[in-house]
C-alpha cells in the first residue's frame, strides 16, 4: 500500500515557486531524498546554487548542503567540500553515512595539506570553516574515546594542541603516548615537525604523575638534549629506591643501543659528581686521555671513577650515589655492554672451523682473491669472539698474504677482537709501527694494525684516539696513513672532533691516492650526521683532485656527513646528483640513502628509482638501487616488492644493486620474499651478480635456522658446492666464501641489525653497512660489516651489573632456533649415499620383508647412531651375497626403515634458557619470563641488556658468566665449558675478560 | 475532518470561484496560499505518510493542482504551467494504488504534450509518450496531440493548422494558437535552407501572413539576418565553413616517440 515517489521533478518544480516557504519545503524534502534522486537533481543544481547565493534567502545553508550532496554523488569532491563548508553547522560530522565519511576524509586531507603551509609561509590562511569542521571532528573523536584516530589526524594536521588534548584525555595515557611516539617515527615528516611533536610528548610525559623515563629518554635522545637525560638519570640515581637505580641503568643500556657516541659522552659528562667533589670530570678525562702513553688506554673511565668514589669520606647517600654513578658512566661509555657482549660471544662461540678448513683446502693457493676472502670470512665468522685458532693453526698458509692482502689479514685481527678494549693494544702490539726504530715490519701490516685498532674500538675510541693520532702524525708512508685514517675515523665515529678532522685533512691535502681515499672516508666517519660546513669543503676538494680514489672516498665521506638529516640535506644531495662527475653522483646516491635512512620517504625512493633507470653511469645506477635498501630498512617487507622489477633488469649492475638492497634492508630477518627474490640471482649469468646475491642471501639468512626455513640448508649446500667447484668464477667464489663467513658471523651468535629495539636507527650499524658496500672497490672495507653485528643475546643483569643465574622460557620447539649442526667430516658423506642407492631397488625385497622377522628384530635393536656404520658394513658384505639371495637388501631396507621410525623423537614444545642466553630475533616473540622466578626484569624486553630486579635480595646470588675470585659462589653453569680456561685469567686485573690469546706473530 | 483540511477545502472553493469568474489576480493569490497550506500535509508526495485523512488530503491536493494547471493555461503562463504540472504529476504516477483515477488526468497530460510540442521539445514529448499505457494512447486528448506531432514531423503544416478546429477540450485553444507560431518558425527554417531567395509575395504566402507588413515585422524581429531587396527576401546562408578538424599529427608523432624512448629506458 505504501506509495513511494518516483521522481523528484515535482519538488524541483516547487523550487521555482515564488513563495519562500514552498522553496524551503522543496529543499528540505529534496535533502531527504537526494540519495535516490541525485541524477534528477543534478540538472537543477544551478537553481539550488542560486538559492545559496541569494543573500536574502534564509535557508542558504540547507541549499549548500543539498548542492554538496549532489556534487558528492557526481564525484566532484572539491566542489562538494566547498559547499559543505558553506553548509556550516548543518554538515553533521557525526552522521554515519558515506557522504559524511567521504567528505570528512577529504576535509582532513585538505586541511592537512594547507595547515603546514600556513605556518611556514604566511601565504594562505586556512579557511576557518574548514578548520571548524576538522576541529569538530577531532572533538568528536576524543569524546567517543577514539583517541588513536584523533591523534593520527591531529599529527597529520600539525595540530599540536589537539594532540596534547587527545593524549591527556585518553583513558590510558601511557599506551597512547607510546602509540604517538611510534607514529611520529614512522609517519611524521619532515624532521623539524617531528622534533616539535617529540618535544610536546616529552612535555606531556613530564607532567604525568608516574613518568615513563625509558620513553622520555628515548625522545630526548632523538631531540639531542643530553641535559634532560642527564637530569633524569641523576634524579633516579639519587633516589633512595634501588628500583630507580635499576631503571637508570636500564635507560643507560637502551641509550647505548643506539650508538650515538657523541650524545652518550655528553650525557656522561653532564652527570654531576658526588657533592664533596666538584671537580669537573671532563677535564680529568682529557688529561688522562692525553697522558695515556703506553698504559692500557681503555681503562680510562674505570680509573677516573675509582679515586672519585673511594678517595674521600662521603656521607652514605653520597656513597651510594657515587657508586651508582660509576656504574652508569661505565654503561654510558659503552664499556659495560661491550665487555658483556664480548664475554657472551666468547663463551657461546659455536663457529665451525671445519667450514673454514674446507674453504681453505679447496681454494687454490695462487688465487689471492679467494685467499684473502677466506681470511675475511674467518674474521667475520669469529667477529668479537677473540677466537683466533684458525689463524694460529695456519700460520704458513696465512703468510702467503702479501701487500694489501697482508693489510687485510692484520686488520682481520681487529674484527676478531672487536670490543676487546682492555687488551686491544697489547694484542696488536707486534704489528704496530714501532716509534723511532725502523723495525723490519712491513708498512702493510702496520697500517692494517692501526685499522684493526680502529675496528676494536669502533665508536668507543676514547682511549685509543690519541695513539692513532700520534701514529698518523709520525708517518709518511701512505699505507700506514691509510690504516691510521680508517682507524681514527672508526674510533672517533660521529664525535665531530675538530682537531682530528684537521689532521686527517692534512693527509687528504697531500693528494696521495691511497691515503686520500681513506682520509675522505675518515672525515665522513668523524662528521657523521653533523651536516657541517665541512661537506662543502670536501666537495670543493673532490672537484680539484685528479685521483678517482680520493674523489670516491670524499663522495662517501660527504654522504656520511648528512646522515639522518632528511630534508636538511636536500641542497647538498641536489648539488651532488647534478654533478658532471659520475663518482660524485654516486656519492649523491649514498647521501640520499643515508640522509633518509630507514624513513621510507617516498620522495627519496622516487628519486632513487629515477636515477636507477636513467643515469648513464652503471656505478651510479647500481648504487641508486642499493641505496633503496638503506631507505627502506625500517620496512623490510616493502623492499622485495619495490626492487623485484629491477632485479630482472637487463643491466647486471642494477641486478647487483637490487640484490644488495634486499640484503641490506632485510638483513637478519630471514624474510621469505627476500629469499625468493635472491634465489634466482644466486645463479645469475654474470659473476658479480652472483657474488652480490650470495652475500645478500647470507645477510638475510644470518641467524635463521634450517628448521624455520629449509632454504637455509639448501643455501649452505649451494655455498659449499660453489666453493668446491674448480670451474667457478673467482668473483662468485669470493662471494660464496664471504657469504659463508657472514652466515656464521660472530660464532653464530650475531645478527645484522640496523634498528634498535625502540625502532631508532643504530648509527654505527648503518654507517658500517654503507661503508661495507664499498668493498666493490676496496676489499679491506669488508670489515666494516662487523659494525653492523649485534649479538642475539638476552643478558640479564643485577644491581651490581653482574650476570646472575636466571631462567626463562622460550615457548617454542628448541630445534626451531638451535645452532646449525656442525658439519661432519667428508668421510661421512660417502656412506650416506649407499643406503639410498640400495633403497631404490628394494621394492621387491620389501614384499618379502615380513618373512624375515628375525632379522628385523635384530635391526630394530640397533641404535640410530649405529645405523649408518652398520649400513656401510653390511653393504660391503652384501655385495658378495646379493646376487644369490638378495637377503642383504632386506636387511638394509629394514635398517633404514627402523632408523626412520626412530628418528622423530617427541620434541618438547618449550625450552628453558639460562641467562645469558642466545635469543635469535625470530625467537623473541616466544620468550616468556617465569612468574615464580627470583628476578623480574625491569623492562619486558626479550633480548638485549635487561636489568633484573631481585625479589629475594637476602639469598646469596648465583652468578654465571663470571669467574671473578671475589664472587666465588659457585662455578657458572652456562660458562662451565670455558670456566677452566677463564680461571687462568683470573689473575688479571680485569677479571671479567676472557683470557687474552697469547700474542703470536705470524710472518706477516 | 480536521481543521486544516476544512480550511484548505474552503479556500479551494474560493479559488475555484475566482478562477471561474476569471479573476486571475485573486486566484493566483489564493493558489499560493493553498500550496503553502499543502506543504503541511505529510501524506502528500514525496513523504506519503500514513494518516487517517490521507485519501481526502491527496484527493484535494490533486484537485488543487489540476485547477492550478488549468488556471496557468488561462493566464497563458507557460512557466507556471510547467511548474504546476510537475507538482501534479506524482499524484498521477505514484498514487494509482490509493486514489481513483481523476477525470482530468488525460486532458491535462494531453495539454502537457501539446505544450512540449509548442516549445518544440520533441525529445521530452516522446519521453512522456513512452510513459503512457497503450490504452491511454486511445484517449482522444492524447491522440490529438500524437496526431499533431506526426503531421508536424511530416511537414503537413496545413493539417496542423486545421486541427485547431477539432480540439477535444477548450483549454487546448491557447496552445493551438501558439502552435501556429511554431509552425511558422519551422517553415522559415526550411525555406532558409531550401531557397537562396524568395519573392515577397511567395514568402508571405509561405509564412502564412496576410499582409506584407506582418512579414516585415516578423523578419525584423525573428530573422534580422534576412535581407529584403528588389522585392525579394534573400536568405544569407551562413557560409558553412566545414570545420575539417585538423589532426595534430606533429604533436602526436612527438608524443609517441617520447613514449617509445621512455619505454626503452625503463629497466
Amino acid at each position: 500500500m505504501a506509495a513511494t515517489v518516483s521522481s523528484a521533478s515535482g519538488l524541483l518544480a516547487m523550487l521555482n515557486e515564488h513563495h519562500p516557504l514552498l522553496k524551503l519545503h522543496a529543499l528540505s524534502n529534496l535533502n531527504a531524498f537526494v540519495d535516490h534522486f541525485w541524477p534528477e537533481i543534478s540538472t537543477s543544481v544551478p537553481v539550488i546554487e542560486s538559492l545559496y547565493e541569494d543573500e536574502e534567502f534564509d535557508q542558504r545553508q540547507l541549499a549548500a548542503l543539498l548542492v554538496s550532496k549532489v556534487f558528492y554523488y557526481l564525484g566532484e569532491l572539491n566542489d562538494s567540500l566547498s559547499y559543505a563548508l558553506g553548509a556550516g553547522p548543518l554538515f553533521d560530522v557525526s552522521e554515519d553515512s558515506d557522504y559524511v565519511h567521504t567528505l570528512l576524509a577529504k576535509a582532513v586531507d585538505e586541511y592537512a595539506v594547507l595547515k603546514p603551509k600556513e605556518s611556514s609561509q604566511e601565504s594562505e590562511k586556512v579557511d576557518p570553516r574548514l578548520e571548524a569542521i576538522v576541529e569538530r571532528l577531532l572533538d568528536k573523536c576524543i569524546l567517543d574515546g577514539k583517541y588513536q584516530q584523533a591523534m593520527g589526524i591531529a599529527v597529520e594536521c600539525h595540530r599540536l594542541d589537539k594532540i596534547e588534548e587527545a593524549i591527556i584525555k585518553s583513558d590510558n595515557v601511557h599506551t597512547t603516548l607510546s602509540y604517538c611516539i611510534n607514529i611520529s617515527h614512522a609517519f611524521v615528516n619532515p624532521r623539524e615537525y617531528r622534533r616539535e611533536v617529540l618535544q610536546l610528548l616529552v612535555k606531556i610525559y613530564q607532567k604525568l604523575p608516574s613518568p615513563d623515563y625509558l620513553s622520555i629518554c628515548q625522545c630526548l635522545m632523538f631531540l639531542d638534549e643530553p641535559e634532560g637525560v642527564a637530569n633524569i638519570l641523576e634524579k633516579l640515581l639519587r633516589s633512595e629506591n634501588m628500583d630507580d637505580a635499576l631503571l637508570a641503568f636500564q635507560i643507560a643500556f637502551d641509550l647505548v643501543e643506539n650508538e650515538r657516541q657523541a650524545f652518550l659522552l655528553n650525557v656522561r659528562d653532564r652527570l654531576s659528581d658526588p657533592k664533596p667533589h666538584p671537580s669537573d670530570v671532563p677535564s680529568v678525562q682529557d688529561s688522562m686521555g692525553s697522558s695515556t702513553g703506553n698504559a692500557p688506554p681503555a681503562d680510562v673511565d674505570m680509573t677516573v671513577e675509582a679515586p672519585a668514589a673511594v678517595g674521600n669520606v662521603l656521607d652514605p647517600s653520597e656513597m651510594t650515589y657515587s657508586e651508582r654513578l660509576a656504574r652508569v658512566r661505565g654503561i654510558l661509555s659503552g664499556e659495560t655492554s661491550i665487555q658483556l657482549t664480548l664475554q657472551f660471544l666468547y663463551s657461546h662461540n659455536r663457529s665451525d672451523l671445519l667450514i673454514l678448513k674446507t674453504i681453505k683446502q679447496s681454494v687454490e693457493m695462487r688465487n689471492s682473491v679467494c685467499h684473502s676472502a677466506t681470511i675475511h670470512a674467518n674474521a667475520i665468522m669469529h667477529a668479537g669472539t677473540t677466537v683466533d685458532t684458525f689463524l694460529r693453526e695456519n700460520l704458513d698458509w696465512l703468510s702467503r698474504a702479501t701487500n694489501w692482502a697482508k693489510f687485510s689479514a692484520t686488520a682481520g685481527l681487529g674484527v676478531i677482537h672487536r670490543g676487546h678494549l682492555q687488551q686491544g693494544r697489547s694484542l696488536m702490539a707486534p704489528y704496530l709501527p714501532q716509534s723511532g726504530a725502523t723495525s723490519g715490519g712491513s708498512p702493510y701490516s702496520e697500517g692494517g694494525a692501526l685499522y684493526a685498532l680502529g675496528l676494536i674500538h669502533a665508536n668507543h675510541g676514547e682511549g685509543i684516539k690519541q695513539f692513532l693520532r700520534d701514529s698518523l702524525r709520525s708517518t709518511t708512508t701512505e699505507v700506514i696513513q691509510h690504516g691510521a685514517c680508517l682507524g681514527l675515523g672508526l674510533a672517533a665515529l660521529g664525535t665531530a672532533d675538530e682537531e682530528i678532522y684537521d689532521e686527517v685533512k692534512n693527509v687528504l691535502y697531500s693528494d696521495s691516492a691511497v691515503a686520500g681515499e681513506a682520509a675522505g672516508i675518515s672525515m665522513g666517519l668523524l662528521m657523521v650526521g653533523s651536516a657541517s660546513e665541512k661537506a662543502s669543503e670536501m666537495l670543493a676538494y673532490a672537484h680539484d683532485t685528479q685521483h678517482e680514489k680520493i674523489i670516491r672516498g670524499l663522495a662517501l665521506g660527504i654522504a656520511l656527513t648528512v646522515y639522518g638529516r632528511e630534508e636538511q640535506a636536500d641542497t647538498l644531495i641536489e648539488q651532488m646528483t647534478r654533478d658532471q662527475d659520475p663518482i660524485l653522483r654516486y656519492g649523491g646516491m649514498y647521501a640520499l640513502a643515508l640522509a633518509y635512512r630507514g624513513t621510507s620517504n617516498n620522495k627519496a625512493i622516487r628519486q632513487l628509482l629515477h636515477f636507477a633507470v636513467s643515469d648513464v653511469s652503471d656505478d651510479v645506477r647500481r648504487t641508486a638501487v642499493l641505496a633503496l635498501g638503506f631507505v627502506l630498512y625500517s620496512e623490510p617487507e616493502q623492499t622485495p616488492r619495490i626492487v623485484s622489477l629491477l632485479s630482472e633488469s637487463y643491466n647486471p649492475h642494477v641486478r647487483y644493486g637490487a640484490a644488495l638492497a634486499v640484503g641490506i634492508s632485510c638483513a637478519g630477518t630471514g624474510l621469505s620474499e627476500a629469499i625468493s627474490l635472491l634465489e634466482p640471482l644466486t645463479s645469475d649469468v654474470v659473476d658479480f651478480v652472483r657474488q652480490g646475491a650470495l652475500i645478500s642471501m647470507a645477510m638475510v639468512m644470518v641467524q635463521t635456522s634450517e628448521a624455520s626455513d629449509s632454504r637455509v640448508g639448501t643455501f649452505r649446500r649451494q655455498l659449499e658446492k660453489i666453493i668446491l667447484d674448480k670451474h667457478e668464477d673467482t668473483m662468485s667464489k669470493m662471494g660464496a666464501i664471504l657469504a659463508s663467513g657472514i652466515l656464521d658471523a660472530g660464532g653464530r651468535n650475531v645478527t645484522i641489525k640496523l634498528l634498535s629495539k625502540t625502532k631508532h636507527d643504530k648509527v654505527t650499524a648503518v654507517v658500517g653497512l654503507a661503508v661495507f658496500t664499498q668493498f666493490w672497490y676496496w676489499y679491506p672495507l669488508i670489515y666494516f660489516i662487523s659494525l653492523a653485528f649485534s649479538p642475539t643475546a638476552f643478558i640479564g643483569l643485577n644491581y651490581d651489573l653482574k650476570v646472575p643465574k636466571f631462567d626463562f622460557l622460550s615457548h617454542a620447539k628448541p630445534s626451531l632456533f638451535e645452532y646449525p649442526r656442525p658439519t661432519t667430516p667428508p668421510a661421512a658423506t660417502s656412506t650416506v649415499k649407499l643406503p639410498t642407492a640400495v633403497l631404490s631397488t628394494s621394492a621387491k625385497a620389501k614384499a618379502r620383508a615380513k618373512k624375515e622377522a628375525e632379522k628385523a628384530a635384530i635391526a630394530e635393536k640397533m641404535s640410530v647412531e649405529e645405523t649408518s656404520s652398520v649400513v656401510a658394513a653390511s653393504s660391503g658384505k652384501g655385495k658378495a651375497v646379493a646376487e644369490k639371495e638378495g637377503e642383504s637388501l632386506q636387511v638394509l631396507s629394514f635398517l633404514v626403515d627402523s632408523a626412520s621410525e626412530k628418528k622423530p623423537e617427541p620434541e618438547p614444545t618449550f625450552e628453558i634458557l639460562t641467562n645469558p642466553a642466545r635469543v635469535v630475533p625470530a625467537q623473541e616473540k616466544y620468550i616468556k619470563f617465569l612468574e615464580d622466578s627470583r628476578y623480574t626484569p625491569v623492562k619486558l624486553a626479550p633480548s638485549g641488556f635487561v636489568l633484573l630486579k631481585d625479589l629475594r635480595p637476602s639469598e646469596p646470588e648465583v652468578l654465571s658468566l663470571t669467574d671473578s675470585p671475589s664472587s666465588m659462589v659457585s662455578p657458572a653453569a652456562a660458562g662451565s665449558a670455558t670456566a677452566a680456561q677463564q680461571s687462568q685469567a683470573s689473575s688479571m686485573a680485569v677479571d671479567e675478560e676472557p683470557q687474552p690469546p697469547q700474542p703470536f706473530e705470524c710472518s706477516l | 475532518m480536521d481543521a486544516k483540511l476544512t480550511e484548505v477545502a474552503q479556500l479551494f472553493e474560493r479559488f475555484k470561484a475566482a478562477s471561474m469568474r476569471n479573476d486571475f489576480d485573486s486566484a493566483t493569490n489564493l493558489l499560493s496560499q493553498l500550496k503553502v497550506l499543502l506543504t503541511e500535509f505529510k501524506s502528500l508526495p514525496p513523504l506519503f505518510e500514513e494518516s487517517p485523512n490521507a485519501i481526502q488530503e491527496l484527493t484535494i491536493a490533486r484537485d488543487i493542482y489540476e485547477h492550478a494547471v488549468v488556471l496557468s493555461v488561462k493566464t497563458e503562463d507557460q512557466d507556471a504551467f510547467e511548474r504546476d504540472f510537475f507538482q501534479l504529476k506524482p499524484y498521477y504516477t505514484d498514487t494509482g494504488s490509493r486514489l481513483p483515477p481523476s477525470p482530468q488526468e488525460y486532458p491535462i497530460l494531453g495539454l502537457n504534450l501539446l505544450r512540449l510540442l509548442v516549445q518544440n521539445r520533441i525529445a521530452e514529448f516522446h519521453t512522456e509518450l513512452e510513459l503512457l499505457s497503450s490504452s491511454a494512447l486511445e484517449n482522444p486528448c492524447i491522440k490529438h496531440a500524437v496526431e499533431l506531432e506526426q503531421s508536424f514531423m511530416e511537414g503537413a503544416y496545413n493539417r496542423v493548422l486545421s486541427a485547431r478546429r477539432t480540439v477535444p477540450h477548450e483549454t487546448y485553444v491557447y496552445f493551438m494558437d501558439l502552435l501556429a507560431k511554431t509552425v511558422r518558425d519551422e517553415i522559415a527554417g526550411c525555406s532558409e535552407k531550401a531557397y537562396d531567395y524568395l519573392s515577397i509575395s511567395d514568402a508571405r504566402q509561405m509564412l502564412m501572413f496576410s499582409t506584407d507588413k506582418e512579414l516585415y515585422e516578423y523578419i525584423s524581429e525573428d530573422h534580422p539576418e534576412w535581407e529584403v531587396k528588389n522585392g525579394s527576401v534573400f536568405f544569407q546562408k551562413v557560409k558553412e565553413s566545414a570545420p575539417s578538424k585538423e589532426i595534430p599529427s606533429l604533436q602526436l608523432i612527438n608524443q609517441t616517440l617520447s613514449y617509445a624512448r621512455e619505454l626503452e629506458r625503463i629497466v
